[in-house]
């Protein structure tokens, strides 16, 4: 007891200097949270259906309530939502299979779920051969974050690792070409590329071939990810040993065979921490959709301020998209770090 | 003869790329021959004349002599001037407050070190679009009205319509004030050199505080007897709303805020990291020395941890000019905005309006990389 008081005497108080600190920051914590928990907790009103429900002067958490359903589906058909719950729960039990080390054919199933789940997906969002139809203007909220981020990624992964050896390619004309793909996309702001994507990719495409305006928005994002994913691989296969390279070669192993059964396994077990760091990016990136009036999680909580029924809910919707933000990002966050620790040590096949 | 040729790796290699150049070319003609039937069909005439045709639109927010009768050319200046403004006063903010935050997680006091982690921490992880709305519609939005304005010194006001700052009535005392001071930064620049070669020479630094009294002390000195001696037009409120001064409009405002505080998280990490880089040893070596805390962190630590620190400190430079343009999506007047918004709303040159766009940003994201690689060989450790 005496123990941990002398230690935190040392943390807090270890001299005069120190103890003004501690003081002016818990004089500042109370200043600014005491307000903040009488807001968001012990004047906030939790339940009824209107705005007059809220008398408390706090937060009104019955606007998130009656919004709930928007903020995660967004303009989607009620009757359709199942669509989308149907669609998550295959996909999180899909993925969380291949988490269990031990299952059977466990390459077999992730591959399964890279050519099954993806078009699965788009059917069942999307609609048609059987479905109702859904167009893309009403797809919003949180599923279509998941969606641009995801989708996005399946296609700036690939994209990245070719990039990153393109990179490193000993033809010059590849090199070069990469080089200058990856730092064009590099240097130019996302939310330019956007507008460029919305505006310029009908205008390349044959007359009357139209794109969906989602999928211009998806095209734009991954292109400027691959990028950033490209140099993410690039300093995995920086990391190698040339050893690695040699070794195959002398085994007689052709460059795509060496590429993909030695170089990238390890390559990319060294970049996932930093490709996971990539994908953050990305998925907080999906909120420049709001400017071609796609409407994501953060664009429809925006959206909902315009209700006149609702008027003044600015803090309760940026504090509910806020808290969903970064809950997605911290985990994944986290999870990047786990694989920093993880990584290092091989894992045996 | 053929298969011989077709399993040469040198032929082989030739053929791919050959390959792989066709493919690409004719995609581009693909693409080009589609939208030049496109623009034809649309009735829009292609190439660069619109700049000089009359934009007709109005700017809130303008440093330049921009009106609405100006060429595009000129609404497009203005659109990177403001970026250009942003994006400094942000690193500049930026820099300060990560240095801050950075130094206070290292710091040894626990309670100092776990706020600076958790604000990082939750700063991070959030887009920076949020930020931006959420300072806009949320903070700045939420000030008083200009009649109850928040008042800083009765000299700037903050309210709901913008922060008003006086302005000097004629600039002339700080036109001055800038060449002297750029003239102290030569005398600085040539005084930090001389007193170099005489301590390689001697092991003496007997001026060493010269140079940094000319580059820091002396500029200070000359702008303050600058401001002292202009006559400031003061805002004063008139009615409804401050008259005189400059009014930073709201959208300024939060784009700054948001960028500042969004971009101190990242800086800040990169600090800590810098920092940690440093070997243990080298502090304790500096103690047993006898090198004061000062000496040690000026001559010792900060120097290694500078170096490690610039590469990704570039990086976030970059990233704010970039980020810059999150200023479209609350209508703040930067580049993105007001040309590829405004001006290709209202001529329709989607093409030219992108290309020219993106050719900016690529030329001022070249320039600020080749500066700070420039500034980091300078700092390099040399080895031999």
């Amino acid at each position: 007891m005496t123990a941990s008081l002398r230690v935190w005497r040392e943390r807090l108080f270890a001299g005069p200097v120190s103890s003004v600190v501690t003081a002016l920051i818990v004089a500042a914590i109370v200043a600014i949270g005491w307000p903040l928990l009488r807001w968001a907790v012990l004047d906030a009103t939790f339940s009824g259906a209107t705005r007059n429900d809220c008398t408390g002067g706090g937060a009104c958490w019955v606007f998130v309530r009656a919004r709930f359903g928007q903020f995660m589906y967004g303009l989607y058909p009620i009757d359709q939502r199942w669509r989308i719950d149907l669609f998550a729960v295959i996909a999180l039990v899909w993925v969380a299979l291949l988490f269990v080390r031990s299952l059977p054919y466990r390459a077999w199933v992730g591959l399964g779920a890279l050519v099954i789940l993806p078009p699965l997906g788009v059917w069942l969002l999307g609609g048609g051969f059987g479905l109702q139809p859904v167009e893309t203007r009403q797809w919003g909220g949180l599923t279509l974050t998941i969606f641009l981020a995801v989708y996005a990624g399946l296609i700036a992964v690939p994209l990245g690792i070719l990039l990153a050896l393109g990179r490193q390619s000993r033809l010059p004309a590849v090199r070069l070409i990469s080089i200058i793909f990856i730092e064009f996309w590099r240097g130019v702001p996302i939310i330019a590329v956007i507008f460029l994507a919305s505006l310029l990719l009908p205008l390349i495409m044959p007359a009357g071939a139209d794109v969906d305006r989602l999928a211009r928005a998806v095209i734009g994002l991954a292109f400027v990810i691959s990028a950033y994913m490209a140099e993410a691989v690039r300093g995995g296969l920086q990391a190698l040993p040339t050893g690695q390279h040699e070794a195959a070669k002398a085994l007689g192993l052709s460059y795509w065979k060496s590429t993909g059964f030695i170089v990238l396994p390890q390559a990319l077990r060294i970049s996932l921490p930093a490709m996971t760091n990539e994908f953050i990016a990305l998925f907080k990136n999906t909120t420049l959709v709001l400017v071609v009036s796609i409407l994501d999680l953060l664009g429809i909580a925006q959206a909902s301020l315009a209700d006149p029924n609702w008027v003044g809910m600015n803090m309760e919707a940026y504090a509910f998209t806020g808290l969903v933000y970064w809950l997605i990002c911290f985990a994944l966050s986290r999870w990047s770090k786990s694989l920093e620790t993880a990584g290092g040590a091989p894992r045996g096949h | 003869m053929l298969r011989r040729l077709l399993y040469d790796a040198k032929i082989r290699d030739a053929i791919y790329q050959v390959a792989l150049i066709a493919g690409l070319v004719a995609l581009s003609v693909w693409f080009v021959r589609n939208a030049s039937q496109n623009l034809v069909n649309a009735g829009i005439a292609s190439g660069f004349d619109f700049l000089w045709r009359q934009s007709g639109i109005d700017v809130p927010f303008v440093l330049t002599n921009y009106t609405a009768q100006s060429r595009i050319i000129d609404l497009m200046w203005v659109g990177v001037v403001n970026t250009l403004l942003v994006t400094f006063l942000a690193i500049v903010g930026a820099t300060a407050l990560g240095f801050v935050l950075g130094l206070a997680r290292l710091s040894p006091h626990w309670l100092l070190a776990r706020v600076a982690g958790a604000y990082v921490e939750a700063v991070r992880n959030i887009p920076l679009l949020f930020f931006v709305l959420f300072w806009y519609f949320g903070v700045i939005a939420a000030l008083p009205a200009p009649r109850q304005s928040i008042s800083v010194f009765s000299l700037a006001f903050l309210n709901n319509r913008g922060l008003t700052i006086p302005t000097p009535v004629d600039g002339y005392a700080f036109r001055i004030a800038a060449l002297a001071s750029l003239a102290a930064l030569v005398a600085a620049w040539i005084a930090s050199r001389s007193a170099g070669r005489q301590r390689d020479r001697t092991g003496e630094a007997r001026f060493g505080w010269l140079a940094p009294t000319l580059a820091i002390g002396a500029p200070c000195v000359f702008f303050v007897v600058a401001s002292l001696s202009s006559i400031w037009d003061v805002p004063a409120l008139r009615g409804f709303n401050y008259r005189g001064g400059f009014v930073l409009i709201p959208e300024f405002v939060a784009l700054l805020a948001a960028l500042v505080t969004y971009t101190a998280a990242f800086i800040a990490e990169i600090v800590r990291g810098g920092v940690e880089a440093v070997p243990k040893g080298q502090s304790e070596a500096a103690n047993a020395l006898g090198l004061t805390a000062t000496q040690r962190l000026r001559l010792v630590v900060i120097p290694q941890a500078l170096r490690v620190m610039i590469p990704p400190m570039t990086n976030q430079y970059l990233n704010v000019l970039k980020n810059s343009s999150f200023g479209a999506a609350i209508a703040f007047p930067e580049l993105v905005s007001v040309f590829m918004g405004s001006a290709l709303n209202n001529t329709g040159q989607a093409i030219e309006i992108i290309a020219i766009t993106l050719a900016l940003y690529l030329a001022i994201s070249l320039a600020v990389a080749a500066f700070m690689n420039w500034y980091n060989n300078r700092i390099r450790l040399v080895t031999r």
